[in-house]
């Protein structure tokens, strides 16, 4: 299990097909893990690029953190990462949380980023967005154990349960990530997206309650190129071959 | 890393296989599991897609080149990862020996 340190912090990473000369970063999503990418969207785009995968802060298997959940903090992690892995300059996708990640470093670090490539990323300002972690914490656990894991569709055992709700005890209510969130209200109504120049795909489900935020992003970003995939914010999950040939498809494009 | 080139039978490979799992899981949970070949990794072991991760890289680890696991996974949907057991394991790398 490949684990670095960034920031002080452990972090467990990925790594698939070192010797290429081009890298994509993936970046997974709030309460979820790289495992969303490692099965089968990171081995698809990994038979032409250096595909890197890491776990957040508190997530998968890397450290704990109290602080520091906002898109600064989150960005300066990433930044930090690709100092420790002597990554230059990298294609970056981010899913939902990880979206908003991905734009982010695109306005603070353009000279490091290449192409971009945003899956269902949401707007911070959405009620509907700002109420998903309220709604996590009141519903995540009876609704996942009734229904399905985020990436495997079965019923949780006693074991995964306890697990999954001791990561969101400990992220609700010891961590700063709700206050850290609510702060990033305001960023899709930022100029700082406009000044996003890369060329920019984005992935959206066309049964996702983000798709407008989709929408909005392809308005705001001169070089965006928006594609709607049947399915909803699982897309990931729901669709893995089908993101992974769009991502690859888009790396690839002159 | 180690990397090993000696042909293993079933029996051999279903061992290791438990070992993965046991450092991956936790001995206590084990000792509460029957692992047979027909244990599914989701419904059976109760392992989450993180903790197969973590299995994976055993493999990839203890294998090295002679088997490409995360390909071998990344073929399957997703009815069929739910459904991978331990057998089906066992299976696919006695192939990529012989």
């Amino acid at each position: 299990m490949p684990i670095i340190t960034v920031n002080g912090k452990s972090v467990h990473i990925q790594e698939l097909n070192k010797g290429a000369t081009e890298t994509i970063v993936l970046v997974h999503g709030m309460f979820s893990n790289l495992s969303v990418y490692y099965f089968n969207i990171a081995p698809l785009l990994a038979t032409k690029y250096h595909v890197v995968l890491y776990d957040l802060k508190s997530h998968g298997m890397s450290e704990k953190a109290l602080e520091g959940y906002d898109l600064e903090s989150m960005t300066n992690d990433l930044f930090a990462l690709m100092e420790v892995l002597n990554l230059q300059k990298v294609h970056l996708g981010g899913y939902s949380f990880g979206g908003l990640i991905a734009l982010k470093m695109a306005i603070r670090f353009p000279e490091r980023i290449n192409k971009l490539a945003i899956i269902e990323a949401p707007d911070p300002n959405d009620d509907k967005t700002r109420g998903i972690i309220d709604e996590y914490s009141r519903e995540f656990l009876e609704h996942y154990v009734e229904n399905f894991t985020d990436t495997t569709k079965v019923k949780m055992g006693k074991r995964q349960m306890e697990r999954n709700h001791r990561m969101y005890e400990y992220l609700f209510y010891q961590t700063s990530i709700k206050t850290d969130m609510e702060l990033e209200k305001d960023f899709f109504g930022s100029p700082a997206i406009e000044t996003i120049k890369q060329s920019t795909l984005l992935l959206y489900g066309t049964d996702s309650n983000c798709l407008n935020a989709g929408k909005h992003l392809d308005g705001m970003i001169k070089n965006a190129s928006l594609i709607a995939i049947p399915g909803d914010h699982n897309i990931p999950i729901q669709q893995p071959l089908v993101i992974a040939e769009a991502l690859l498809n888009f790396f690839q494009e002159i | 890393m180690d990397t090993i080139t000696t042909k293993l039978s079933s029996e051999e490979i279903f061992n290791l296989m438990k070992q993965f799992i046991t450092e991956v899981i936790g001995e206590e949970f084990v000792e509460e599991m029957d692992i047979t070949p027909e244990s599914s990794f989701t419904k059976d072991l109760e392992m989450d897609s993180i903790e197969i991760v973590s299995f994976s890289e055993k493999i990839k680890a203890h294998f090295g080149e002679q088997i490409d696991f995360t390909g071998w996974l990344s073929s399957m949907d997703l009815d069929q990862l739910i459904n991978l057991n331990l057998g089906m394991i066992i299976s696919y790398i006695e192939e990529c020996q012989s």
